[in-house]
């Protein structure tokens, strides 16, 4: 199901999202992607993201400090 | 998808923290499909000029411009690798606008060809205004 899996850990606001949005504007519809962060603010910064582009957060689960999100393209 | 929104900046201060501002709001509100107008006047439009660097304003005068070497070199390690890439990124893809204020370049004697060439032509008062008019302004 998820096709890609992309580790931003280490990485900062706003990168996490500047650069899942630069991956999904490659993905088609459809189309599942995970991306792992350690940054706190993600757990928000992300769906946020998700709610204005329009794009869907399947699943967001936390993972020894790592927040794991799974993303579908819309 | 929620329709498109532009917000309008007023960029009035010279300082790193005011540049990483815009940096990170603009970047941000590319990758959000938001339009973002900036308009550089008064001190802030220096950040438009060429070789010029930001100085942190919250510091002790003597750290000031060693602050913002510090502050970029830990930024470098967030993946933040220049904060003027991430702006002409969101220039590029056609969200960012950064527009110079024409009066400011007359008043401290600022030349075209010192602004950054990703900038848009110098505009007045009355152009920033009617393109913020019934959006919001923030000013930085």
């Amino acid at each position: 199901m998820v096709e890609k899996t992309f580790d931003y850990t280490g990485l900062k606001c706003p990168m996490p999202v500047l650069k899942t949005k630069k991956e999904l504007k490659n993905l088609s519809s459809g189309q599942v992607i995970e991306v792992i962060s350690d940054d706190v603010g993600a757990k928000k910064d992300i769906p946020a993201l998700l709610n204005k582009i329009g794009d869907e957060l399947v699943e967001l689960r936390e993972d020894n400090g790592n927040l794991i999100f799974i993303i579908k393209k819309a | 998808m929620a329709e498109t929104e532009t917000i309008n900046f007023i960029v009035k201060d010279k300082s790193f923290e005011k540049f990483a501002m815009m940096a990170i709001l603009g970047s941000t509100g590319d990758a959000m499909d938001m339009k973002m107008n900036f308009f550089f006047t008064f001190w802030g439009l220096n950040l438009l000029t060429r070789k010029f660097k930001p100085k942190v304003a919250g510091m002790p005068t003597p750290m000031k411009g060693m602050g913002a070497k510090i502050f970029r070199k830990r930024m470098k390690k967030f993946g933040i690798e220049d904060p003027w890439a991430l702006i002409k990124d969101g220039v590029e893809s056609g969200n960012l606008k950064l527009f110079p204020c024409q009066m400011t370049m007359d008043l401290m004697g600022i030349k075209h060809e010192n602004i950054l060439d990703f900038a848009e032509d110098p505009v007045g008062a009355a152009s920033f205004l009617e393109m913020s008019n019934g959006g919001r302004i923030v000013s930085l």
